[in-house]
């Protein structure tokens, strides 16, 4: 495949995604202490680390689902979610978050596929009511995309007739059909029984292969040190490593790392 | 508006004695209601299919008949087979068998609902099936009916202002005397919806505080 | 006793009992429609952002079913026209139903809303549907397939409550009945058919509701 998978930036110097200093807070627990984090354009970065880290909550600061006290999130040039004026900040209204948001895709750990819609369906709808498209041109792509993932012929089948992992196979072709600039994985194997997993995995790296600008949060150690390009390991709402997948598997420098790793090998 | 108040006022006692009939009416048939779908209920948990099958055509045929269409019959029935029943007495009986179904089919739920585990362990240690009842599964059962309960009796005093279509003096039926001497129609239609919704609201608080008192610790 | 049953003069009239049979289905029908409306928007103010939204719903509901059906239909039907508004027996019967019906289907749809996982919305935002189509493509669908067996009761227990439309003396099946009991003395009779039919009608619009809820089950 020759066309690029996601969106080419019109900055091609600048990093496609830039979090700087990001800080979120759930009531008074600091889940997020001042995340630096950048991601180049057709860069393949994973994030691991244990449960309560702030990783899922980090894939959703970026796609706007949950709001950050502290901050700034650049896509492609563009400051994400909020805008300053007399020097205070506001969360952006609901329509510009909406679009801010279709720039972003985001595959979920449960999937979520729309139950009451085809395969077909769920690819379509934002097509058809965000990006505006006639019902035969989402149609067409909706189709392109089912048969990128591998379920051309799944198309008109519901979710409910359809294993997990061709479920979250649909949940992939949904977030892509979107021409998002980058795509989020929030442990999208977690959920799967066992004999699942590669299939999704296979998927995830197909796309990566064909230079898609991707943020992984994984526990699959195999799979973050095949497709990535860079892993980053966070604990405790900070990012504590970053570096190439060698050097973060290899010689991981941190303490916390050495133990994280030691912890996950089965 | 005062002379709303006067007139409300001058109709006291009509009004007052409506109202008493309304509660006495709503008591009435939700205690006979009550042991009437207490014995319901056991029978169609517990009872062989045969004995059962009375009891489950009686729910069925009270929860497929409006309540109104029982009132009318019980009203107009009773004289022609020789029973002398005043309009209220006819009253509580519909609003009692009405009841009694829906309460029935309440006890059915919640006895059916207590694990198995508990008349197990009830049997190992020698209960008899009355002590069973009496001891274990009724007490889980009535503190988890509790709530529907209070609704049905919410339900027999809304009810109870359907008796006013056969000429019993409830509080319905005293409102539009009223208004048949004064025309104050909206005022008095509203003066007897307050008074129904207070009534009710009322019920529904005791029985809330009812149910944290005895559910606790269940 | 003394009674023996004919049932002759009922079947002479029979034509009348089905015709308000009938009328009691449209009558519920309509005020369903309506309460629907009510039902929708009052149960999406009672779980929205909005404080007044949710005790504008929440007063509504309390309001309605603490309230005797009848006299809510004797307040809109003789009182409204006092208050300058003219409606026949058939619109106001049904308005007063509808306004009723509201107050359930609120309940209904309310739990049908919390039955929504909150994943599935979040994959509508995040492709980008602003809170509005999310709730259009993606809520509503899914809440209306959920609440479709709670619904189907609540028309059920309209469709009971159509009778009290003999109150103000709509001919449907309840009033009919009751002019046939007064009008024949077949007294056993007449109550015995009004019952049948009303138990029978329940029984097949409950048939069909499961039958439809096998075909679409609950998500």
């Amino acid at each position: 495949m020759t066309q690029p998978v996601t969106q080419l930036t019109t900055q091609p110097m600048h990093p496609l995604l830039e979090i700087r200093g990001l800080r979120k807070q759930f009531g008074t627990l600091d889940v997020l202490k001042g995340v630096d984090l950048a991601l180049n354009q057709r860069e393949v970065v994973s994030v691991i680390g244990s449960s309560g880290s702030g990783k899922t909550t980090l894939l959703r600061c970026v796609n706007l689902l949950e709001e950050f006290q502290g901050g700034e999130i650049v896509l492609d040039g563009e400051s994400i979610g909020y805008r300053v004026s007399d020097g205070r900040r506001h969360r952006l209204r609901d329509r510009e978050l909406s679009r801010q948001r279709s720039m972003t895709g985001m595959v979920f750990q449960s999937f979520n596929l729309f139950p009451h819609l085809s395969a077909a369906g769920n690819v379509m709808l934002g097509l058809r009511k965000v990006r505006r498209m006639a019902r035969d041109e989402a149609r067409a792509i909706a189709e392109k995309w089912l048969a990128r993932v591998g379920l051309a012929a799944r198309a008109d089948h519901y979710p409910s007739q359809l294993s997990g992992g061709q479920q979250q196979r649909v949940a992939i072709a949904r977030a892509l059909a979107m021409d998002p600039k980058l795509v989020l994985l929030d442990e999208v194997t977690s959920a799967l029984d066992p004999e699942l997993v590669q299939e999704v995995l296979n998927t995830v790296k197909s796309i990566a292969d064909d230079g898609a600008t991707l943020l992984i949060v994984t526990h699959e150690m195999r799979f973050a040190r095949d497709v990535s390009n860079r892993v980053v390991f966070m604990e405790q709402g900070q990012i504590v490593e970053d570096g190439p997948p060698s050097e973060i598997f290899g010689n991981p420098r941190s303490q916390r790392l050495a133990e994280f790793l030691r912890n996950t090998r089965t | 508006m005062e002379l709303f108040l006067d007139q409300v006022w001058t109709a006291r006692w009509p009004l007052w004695d409506g109202f008493l009939l309304t509660i006495e009416i709503a008591a009435a048939a939700i205690a006979c209601g009550t042991l009437l779908g207490c014995l319901v209920g056991i029978q169609l948990v517990f009872a062989p299919t045969l004995i059962r099958l009375p009891f489950r055509i009686y729910v069925d045929v009270m929860r497929g008949t409006p309540l109104l269409v029982l009132i009318l019959a019980a009203f107009y029935i009773p004289s022609v087979v020789g029973l002398n029943l005043s309009a209220t007495q006819a009253g509580i009986v519909a609003l009692a068998l009405f009841a009694g179904a829906h309460i029935g089919e309440l006890l059915r739920g919640a006895l059916q609902s207590i694990p198995p585990g508990q008349s197990e362990a009830a049997r190992s240690i020698g209960l008899t099936f009355p002590q069973m009842l009496a001891y274990v599964l009724l007490p889980q059962a009535l503190r988890s009916a509790l709530p529907p309960w209070i609704n049905t009796g919410v339900e027999l005093i809304k009810g109870s202002s359907l008796l006013s279509m056969i000429g019993v003096g409830e509080l319905l039926l005293k409102t539009q005397e009223v208004i048949g001497r004064t025309f104050m129609t909206i005022e008095f239609y509203v003066f007897a919806g307050v008074l129904y919704l207070v009534t009710n609201i009322l019920l529904d608080q005791l029985g809330k505080t009812v149910e944290r008192r005895v559910g606790g610790h269940l | 006793m003394g009674y023996s049953l004919h049932f002759g003069a009922i079947w002479a009239s029979f034509d009348r009992l089905l015709f308000g049979l009938a009328l009691g289905l449209g009558l519920a029908a309509a005020a369903v429609l309506v309460g629907t409306i009510i039902g929708l928007l009052a149960a999406f103010a009672s779980v929205g952002p909005s404080r007044i939204g949710r005790l504008v719903a929440g007063t509504y509901v309390t309001l309605i079913r603490n309230l005797p059906l009848l006299v809510l239909v004797l307040l809109v039907y003789f009182a409204l026209p006092q208050a300058g508004i003219r409606l026949d027996k058939y619109e106001s019967f049904i308005g007063a139903l509808a306004l009723y019906s509201g107050a359930y289907l609120t309940e209904v749809f309310r739990g049908g809303l919390l039955s929504v996982p909150k994943g599935v919305v979040e994959a509508g935002r995040s492709i980008g549907l602003t809170r509005f189509q999310t709730g259009l493509w993606v809520t509503a669908p899914i809440m209306l397939r959920n609440a479709l067996p709670s619904l189907g009761n609540t028309f059920i227990g309209m469709f009971k409550d159509s009778s009290i439309a003999a109150a103000i003396a709509i001919p449907e099946l309840t009033f009919e009945a009751r002019k046939i009991n007064v009008d024949t003395f077949r007294v056993v009779e007449t109550w015995l058919v009004a019952s049948a039919l009303y138990v029978a009608t329940c029984f097949a619009i409950a048939s069909l509701l499961r039958g439809l809820e096998r075909r679409f089950p609950k998500f």
